[in-house]
């Protein structure tokens, strides 16, 4: 058992090391708010629902750090006895031995649950068995969030800002990762979110629908072209990343081009001069120049942060208040979660506590 | 005029999604506008503290972006609050109290700055009568956007305020120093992007692990100096 590290008011233990760090692996927590005016992005879980979700999982506060894992997970030894929270698309994940995961009889991790893992196993992603059209991105949690140097506010890694997380970079073999509030949480058996047996929509929020975005028309003075944006599907283009979601399809009719700068939102669907639409995700830049032609439902925002390459994508105009009803059932989900010791893990905390204490 | 778009009285404030309120102050590039902007990003700002239910209040070019939590707050009372600021900024503010000025020392030319033989021709000057141009003018800081500390200079001398490329650029430089019609701006980290590349500076404008993170702040002035 590795042996606690206490670091002012906060103890600390090693409980991941990378082995392999997958194709896009990074630090995110629910970023950095506020800071807009400076040029910085707020940045944080591409899928918030997912990225809360596995914290409160592992027993983490819903906005702690975690692990956003990209289409090819990581191959990650287990340094210490814990429980993981596990959610968003399922990418194959296994626990084991390394043997054990090499001769394909690792323990299967499901999405949408927290697992058990012993000190001494792997946790690795298995892309033969990983499930398509679940989605492009995992969240993995630890319990008390992993232990990482808050920069502006927050442990969110910002690529393009190459600040934040573990030096602002991806993850790479031989980093180590500690957990704040590490130990043997081991729960009975295995903890699930109650929706996560519904085949038809599984681990997206309640009221979504995978591929499916729902957009608030802007004002009556910025009328624009809704209906052809909502008239056809679209694919995600392989130009996409965390700043924003590249749609090919029918050339939308753009504007003149080129407009003032103003502040944008995650979920505002531009449209620059090609007429082919970028829709705005967790890094997007806080002011744009591009015509908006709408704005997406903040509710859909895990849709958007699961949409991988090549998928296809509708757009549904809503009514403002429809949004905001959206928005309010997605988050009154969660904290009933968070209320439940079962799934959170939070009635272990002060045993977790004391034994991190010594 | 038929088909028209409705023209908003402005200052207009309109709906963002259903989390944010966008107010329009006017339509122009301009250093009053931004000045104005700012002072209605200010003026929201002490009205409400740091009651985290105001997510972000984002200044732009002649625009202020509101977020704000839609099941913490009532729509119409953010808008009213919104609204009423709107209409007690100042016409033409005074630049702020704490502004200050900066000089940056520029590398003209050549691979720091590949368009200026051609922004030189397109306007037929001399480059070295560009350089002079660019470098004479006391610029201010409009807003900050795009990327972490890029700030907004206004203005570009007329003669030279070309528009951006066509094309943008998949990678520019750090420190690289461009012009986008009225604007002109220091790229703080290497970056895509379009603006018309001049000269390029080792100045660094964003650093995050200062607390005070940006360099150049809104209504500072700004200089270049050619080296």
């Amino acid at each position: 058992m590795s042996d606690p590290r206490v670091e002012g008011d906060t103890t600390t233990v090693q409980v991941l090391e990378v082995l392999e760090p997958g194709l896009l692996t990074t630090v995110q927590d629910a970023g950095r708010p506020g800071l807009g005016h400076l040029g910085i992005p707020q940045g944080g879980f591409a899928d918030p629902w997912s990225g809360a979700l596995a914290n409160l999982l592992a027993g983490a506060p819903a906005e702690a750090p975690l692990l956003e894992i990209t289409a090819l997970g990581p191959r990650l030894a287990v340094l210490a006895a814990l429980a993981v929270g596990l959610t968003g698309a399922d990418l194959g994940a296994v626990a084991g031995t390394a043997d054990a995961i090499r001769a394909g009889r690792g323990r299967r991790l499901d999405p949408g649950r927290a697992h058990a893992i012993e000190i001494g196993e792997e946790l690795a992603f298995d892309p033969t068995l990983a499930v398509p059209n679940t989605g492009f991105r995992a969240y993995l949690a630890v319990p008390g969030g992993l232990a990482v140097p808050r920069v502006l506010g927050s442990a969110a890694t910002s690529l393009a800002g190459g600040f934040g997380g573990l030096a602002g970079r991806a993850l790479r073999a031989g980093d180590r990762l500690s957990s704040v509030l590490p130990g043997p949480a081991r729960p009975s058996g295995t903890t699930s979110a109650p929706w996560s047996d519904s085949p038809s929509r599984p681990f997206l929020p309640p009221g979504t629908v995978r591929g499916r975005v729902r957009v608030v028309p802007l004002g009556a003075s910025r009328p624009a072209p809704l209906e052809h944006l909502c008239s056809r599907p679209w694919q995600v283009a392989p130009t996409s990343d965390r700043m924003g979601l590249r749609l090919d399809g029918v050339a939308l009719p753009s504007g003149s081009g080129e407009a003032l700068s103003h502040g944008v939102v995650r979920g505002t669907i531009q449209v620059p001069p090609d007429g082919r639409p970028i829709v705005l995700l967790a890094d997007h830049q806080p002011t744009g120049g591009y015509p908006v032609v709408g704005v997406a439902a903040d509710a859909d925002a895990a849709v958007l942060g699961q949409l991988a390459p090549g998928d296809e994508v509708r757009f549904e105009a809503i009514p403002l208040q429809a949004a905001l009803e959206a928005r309010r059932a997605v988050r009154d989900a969660l904290p009933g979660l968070a209320r439940d010791p079962a799934n959170s893990g939070a009635g272990r905390w002060d045993e977790l506590w004391r034994w991190a204490r010594g | 005029m038929t088909g028209a778009v409705e023209q908003p009285r402005l200052p207009s404030v309109e709906p963002f999604g259903e989390a944010a309120l966008l107010v329009t102050l006017g339509d122009t590039l301009d250093v009053v506008t931004a000045r104005r902007a700012q002072a209605l990003a200010t003026a929201i700002r002490s009205s409400v503290g740091d009651d985290p239910r105001w997510a972000d209040i984002v200044p732009a070019a002649a625009s202020v972006l509101v977020r704000f939590d839609p099941l913490a707050l009532e729509r119409e009372a953010v808008r009213e609050t919104v609204a009423r600021l709107a209409t007690e900024v100042p016409a033409a503010p005074p630049r702020p109290a704490d502004a200050r000025t900066h000089a940056i020392r520029v590398a003209y030319g050549g691979e720091d700055g590949p368009d200026l033989a051609a922004l030189a021709a397109v306007t037929g000057m001399r480059v070295e009568d560009v350089i002079d141009l660019h470098a004479s003018e006391e610029y201010e800081v409009a807003f900050l956007g795009f990327a972490p500390g890029f700030a907004y200079l206004l203005s570009v001398p007329d003669p030279i305020a070309l528009p951006r490329l066509a094309t943008p650029r998949p990678r520019v430089p750090r420190g690289s120093v461009g012009i986008a019609g009225r604007a002109t701006g220091i790229y703080p980290a290497p970056l895509p992007g379009g603006w018309r590349l001049i000269g390029r500076t080792d100045a660094i404008l964003f650093d995050p692990l200062d607390p005070d993170p940006v360099r150049l702040r809104p209504g500072d002035a700004v200089r270049f100096e050619p080296r």
